[in-house]
């Protein structure tokens, strides 16, 4: 068979150079954009995904990680019963303002209160085993290395939360927060700096299981007691999810990038079609003679759509290489970018919709090349 | 109309046209292009459709290879009615009997000769091999076996007709239309093309029917059809000498 799509293409690629760009472009806006929204509101799920609690316990209604609520203590008891359980531990959240020694003025501070031995759960897959240890001492504090500019400190110095003095002894990366700063802290410390008289219990309990598989069972089975006061359970992956869509839709950014993807698409779609039917009106007289020589309207319409599979292919190839330097660089300079492979297939089905949808945009112009009009 | 039953032949024309009208009607006016025109050609012959511009032998051309439907009147190619074909069967139709060549070259400028003559023939049903085999030697058939690797940005004129001529020879149709394929080349490589084509209609049996309005071309033809007003004005057979299929040059 002679591969007249890729022939054409190869040899006429100037002329499919703007479909592909538009492709390339298309899928890199794409890309980028889901990285940045997946960086960005993923760090408001970071305190479960960078934890290695299977189960979350925490106050019912509670919409996001930031928003919970103080629950009974003694609801620990009731967790450690059930067999699954191998180790839960509290987590406590509190909003602070924070004076550092620089002319800050207040900053407000997410406070995460947490287990500082060497084998908890908090943060445990985000906080080096080092600098976790250093959180025993008392009023010690850790700090993400991207906020310190903006707390005005440094390690060694000292600052104030709500008053009480702390002393940053570790500076942590990767703990970006979204609408605040995170500061770590042990439990005990962040007793001592929540102010508010009607906090007795941990905001948080979080539970590893002995089968991480059961996650969602025991979620259920410790759900719906109620003899210690008001409390509910989650999964780790449901109270993630839940925190990023609160985030995403509270803050109105799911419909800009819905708003966004749908714009790059048009405009994409716009540019590759006009291109893919160029070439087609281009080579129509060609198409024609091949139509009265007896080869059918469905195989050049193949031929069409070939054309624009291979244009989203190297579209798509552009935008992934281009695509990964960039998000080395925005790594380097802790830009909060991440790609999961669901959101690359999305993206890689966008981009080929994208030249599907251009394709048969294209296909359509195919009815010029009608033969008797090579006779005149 | 008569005569022409009266003198019927033994063995059955390869096209026949009977009593064939044609119209095109653009806005208000109507222009009577075909105007029961009726005619028969015989297989192995080269008949030149010649006269003056406008009078609709492009059009006949088209309407004898199914390209254009008639407005009334029948077209029987090899046996089948024209009129009778849908899209698809037309093209099932040209695709195993027809072969064409235009006025324009109409060559896919990314192939090379000798895949501008496979292309066709992949949708033809045949092997990989055989495909090879025939464009191999209809390319040689028209002298271009030096030039088969080369695009039609290499070619000169007379040598991307060649090729055409070739793309159609290659899939051995019974029958072959031309439309003024020598009016964008000089004298020597329109001679040229038309020995071709006549050589064509003598080894192969091909039924090839040219439009040209070249009057030195007359002489290779084995018949000419002077058109005039959509209506067949003269019909005679010329006494060309024949080529003996000896003197071809492989
Ligand atoms: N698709 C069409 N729509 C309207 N009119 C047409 C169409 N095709 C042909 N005609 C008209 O039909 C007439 C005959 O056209 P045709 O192409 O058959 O002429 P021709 O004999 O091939 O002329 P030439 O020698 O210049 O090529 C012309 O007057 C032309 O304007
Ligand atoms: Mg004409």
């Amino acid at each position: 068979m002679v591969a007249l799509a890729r022939k054409t293409l190869i040899y006429e690629w100037r002329r499919f150079l703007p479909a592909m760009l538009a492709v390339g472009f298309a899928g890199l806006l794409q890309l980028l954009q889901l990285a940045l929204v997946l960086g960005i509101f993923g760090s408001t799920s970071l305190y479960i995904t960078g934890s290695s609690a299977d189960v979350w316990v925490g106050y019912p209604g509670t919409q996001s990680v930031g928003s919970g609520r103080t629950i009974d203590a003694d609801v620990e008891s009731r967790v450690l019963m059930d067999p699954a359980v191998l180790r839960v531990e509290p987590y406590i959240w509190v909003d602070g303002d924070w004076r550092g020694p620089a002319e800050t003025g207040g900053v407000s501070v997410f406070v995460s209160g947490i287990d500082p031995s060497p084998d908890a759960l908090m943060f445990s897959k985000a906080l080096p085993p080092s600098l976790r240890a250093r959180l025993a001492e008392p009023d010690a504090v850790v700090v993400d290395r991207s906020v310190l500019n903006q707390l005005g400190v440094d390690i060694g110095q000292t600052a104030t939360i709500n008053g009480h003095q702390v002393r940053v002894v570790g500076i942590s990366s990767g703990l970006r927060a979204l609408g605040g700063v995170n500061v770590l802290c042990s439990l005990d410390t962040a007793r001592e700096l929540d102010e508010d008289p009607a906090d007795i219990g941990p905001t948080y309990l979080v539970a590893k299981l002995r089968d991480p598989r059961q996650a969602n069972a025991v979620a259920a089975r410790l759900r719906g007691d109620t003899a210690f006061g008001p409390y509910t359970t989650w999964s780790a992956k449901d109270f993630a999810r839940r925190s990023v869509l609160y985030w995403l839709f509270d803050t109105g950014a799911g419909a800009g990038v819905l708003f966004l993807a749908g714009i790059v698409f048009l405009v994409g779609a716009v540019i590759t079609s006009q291109t893919l039917i160029a070439a087609v009106n281009g080579s129509v007289r060609e198409y024609a003679t091949l139509n009265a020589l007896g080869v059918g309207v469905a195989a050049l319409r193949r031929v069409v759509l070939e054309q624009a599979f291979w244009v989203g292919a190297l579209g798509l190839l552009g935008a992934g290489l281009l695509g990964i330097v960039l998000m080395l660089l925005a790594r380097s300079q802790d830009v909060p970018v991440v790609l999961t492979l669901p959101a690359v297939l999305v993206c890689i089905v966008l981009v080929m919709g994208l030249a599907a949808v251009s394709g048969l945009a294209a296909m359509r112009s195919l009815h010029r090349a009608d033969p008797a009009t090579l006779l005149r | 109309m008569q005569t022409a039953t009266a003198a019927e032949p033994l063995r059955t024309p390869a096209l026949l046209a009977e009593n064939i009208s044609k119209a095109f009607v653009s806005g208000q006016q109507r222009t009577q292009v075909l105007d029961g025109l009726s005619l028969s050609l015989d297989a192995g012959e080269l008949t030149l459709i010649s006269g003056p511009s406008g009078c609709g032998k492009s059009t006949l051309l088209a309407i004898l290879s199914g390209l254009q439907k008639v407005d009334s009147g029948r077209v029987h190619a090899l046996g089948s009615e024209l009129g009778q074909l849908d899209m698809r069967a037309l093209e099932r139709f040209r695709l195993q009997h027809t072969g064409f060549v235009f006025q324009g070259f109409n060559l896919f400028p990314a192939l090379s000769a000798f895949e501008q003559v496979e292309l066709p023939l992949n949708h033809m049903g045949l092997s990989r091999n055989e495909a090879r085999a025939r464009a191999q030697s209809s390319l040689e058939e028209v002298g271009l076996a030096h030039r088969m690797r080369l695009r039609p940005s290499e070619l000169s004129g007379g040598e991307k007709q060649r090729v055409a001529i070739a793309r159609a020879l290659a899939k051995k149709p019974e029958l072959l239309f031309a439309d003024e394929p020598t009016s964008a080349l000089d004298a020597a490589n329109g001679q040229m093309i038309i020995d071709i084509l006549h050589r064509i209609a003598r080894t192969h049996g091909t039924t090839v029917l040219c439009v040209s309005h070249d009057p030195r071309l007359v002489v290779h033809a084995d018949r000419v059809l002077a058109m005039e007003d959509g209506r067949i004005l003269s019909d005679w057979r010329t006494h060309a000498p024949v080529i003996d299929s000896k003197e071809l040059p492989l």
